[in-house]
């Protein structure tokens, strides 16, 4: 018995002991909008194959879940946020030059993670409305979803005010003249905390239809019955930027650069993404 | 402040302790009796979701609950009853992962069942189930009763099985654990907090609950 408890421990500290020892070049740990989950691991596939020196470590989630993760403090080298306010929070300096087009997102509690130098526009993506197969509620367009969300029979999911896409959403029923609160009051709005969550929930159909990105709607091979305009919901850029505390800023700003080549901008390309770089 | 969540918790956790407590009940007594392989494997199976993650729990139940699985769709078709993204999908969540607290403790209440009770009262002519629900389950009070506080509490503060089955729809299936996780998510600080302190208020009511429960018991059962 004992022994049996030696040999565990021995075991649970050799496998300890295996975490650090593998990374020999640098390692870049990129935060990113989960909608760019599919593109971004191929990109940093080929950048690896490339620069085999660099290990690149990802982390996708909701750009607001990623936000609040560098605030409390985690390792991260490259920010990719799916919209400006999520990144103008980071970044005290810049929030007024490079968001002078939407005066509305102001940072308020910009807190100074951001290396603004490094800070650019990365790609443009569209908001889309998706349906499950089949289309059981029969909805067509936006304006098809406004009629059945006042007649309270969809459900409809959408991304919580935390997620850009979310946001997004937001301006969408502002635009629609659409109350949330009363929505919310008829129970025909269920949130996700990423977009993924909600990519999810319709292909599982287990929702009406949701509002996402187009990219996610093609990577998923979702149906798309609408696409946001501008005047509904504002453009949707995707800004990228290294942080100030990176351990290895010539290593990220290399990344960086690279993601404005044609070569990655192929790969955004090809599930529907705008590159800007 | 919105109370629905509170609502909606207790609502889930009671009428999934209800079925947990029948559930549990009989699987105990029923394998308690069974030869000795079978026992060992269903043990195993049913005890399974008390380890696994809630998460892998909700996706399994999404797996044969979605509106294109199996049993989903079935029910979609016959009843036109959807079975996730509706409160009662947050029954089938708290279900699954607080039925083994209930299975475990009546189980081992039930092996330690003086047997010459039972037959005691077979020797008086009582039937088998007057015997279970007047003799056993009497004398194994204490099990019971432990097995379906601890599954109500369970299934009180059950989230990642819920979350993934039943989504977050405010008014909907909002429970106090998912209301929880949304107002942090989405920077509403002060108003989480505030159900937090609700959710330390009932677990610590439960938590009391029983000790005056056992208490009492200590005084009547000689």
């Amino acid at each position: 018995m004992k022994r049996g408890w030696i040999l565990i421990l021995t075991l649970a500290l050799s496998l300890t002991a295996c975490g650090g020892s593998k990374n020999s070049g640098a390692e870049l740990t990129v935060f990113a909008a989960a909608s760019l989950q599919e593109t971004l691991t191929e990109i940093g596939e080929n950048y690896q194959r490339e620069h085999p020196g660099v290990t690149l470590v990802f982390n996708f989630d909701s750009s607001g879940t990623l936000k609040t993760q560098i605030e409390e403090g985690a390792d991260c080298d490259i920010f990719i946020s799916a919209g400006q306010k999520q990144m103008n929070q980071l970044d005290a300096a810049a929030a007024s030059a490079v968001n002078a087009d939407a005066p509305d997102e102001t940072a308020e509690d910009s807190l100074n993670f951001i290396a603004s130098n490094t800070r650019f526009n990365l790609l443009e993506n569209k908001v889309a409305l998706v349906v499950p197969e089949g289309n059981p509620a029969g909805i067509q367009n936006f304006g098809g979803l406004k009629t059945a969300l006042e007649a309270g029979d969809v459900l409809l999911a959408m991304g919580n005010e935390d997620v850009p896409v979310g946001q997004y959403t937001q301006k969408i029923f502002a635009y629609f003249g659409l109350d949330e609160a009363a929505l919310n009051a008829a129970g025909v709005l269920t949130y996700g905390s990423n977009v993924k969550e909600v990519t999810t929930q319709v292909s599982e159909g287990t929702v009406d239809c949701g509002i996402i990105y187009g990219t996610d709607a093609f990577s998923a091979g979702l149906t798309v019955v609408d696409t946001a305009t501008a005047e509904m919901c504002g453009q949707v850029i995707y800004p990228a930027a290294a942080l100030k505390n990176s351990k290895s800023p010539e290593e990220a700003q290399a990344f960086l650069d690279y993601l404005r080549t044609p070569a990655a901008g192929a790969v955004l390309e090809a599930v529907g993404f705008t590159p800007l770089g | 402040m919105d109370w629905f969540p509170l609502y909606n918790s207790i609502r889930i956790a009671a009428v999934s302790t209800v079925l947990v407590f029948f559930l549990g009940v009989f699987a105990a007594q029923a394998i308690a009796r069974a030869p000795r392989l079978v026992k060992g494997v269903l043990d195993v199976v049913l005890t399974l979701p008390l380890v696994l993650p809630p998460t892998v729990v909700g996706w399994l139940l999404l797996l044969a609950l979605g509106p294109r699985r199996p049993l989903g769709s079935w029910f979609l078709e016959a009843f036109g009853l959807r079975l996730a993204m509706t409160w009662q999908s947050g029954v089938f969540a708290a279900v699954a992962v607080s039925f083994p607290l209930m299975y475990r403790t009546a189980r081992g209440a039930f092996e330690s069942f003086d047997q010459t009770l039972a037959q005691a009262g077979r020797t008086l002519g009582l039937s088998n189930f007057y015997i279970f629900w007047r003799v056993q389950m009497p004398v194994c009070r204490q099990g019971i009763l432990a097995g379906t506080v601890l599954a109500f509490a369970r299934a009180l503060g059950e989230y990642g099985a819920t979350s993934m089955l039943a989504g977050y729809t405010p008014g909907r299936t909002a429970t106090v654990s998912t209301t929880v996780y949304q107002l942090w998510r989405t920077g509403q600080d002060a108003l989480a907090f505030r159900w937090v302190l609700v959710n330390l208020g009932i677990s610590a009511a439960v938590l009391l609950a029983v000790n005056l429960l056992e208490r009492k018991e200590g005084r009547s059962w000689p």
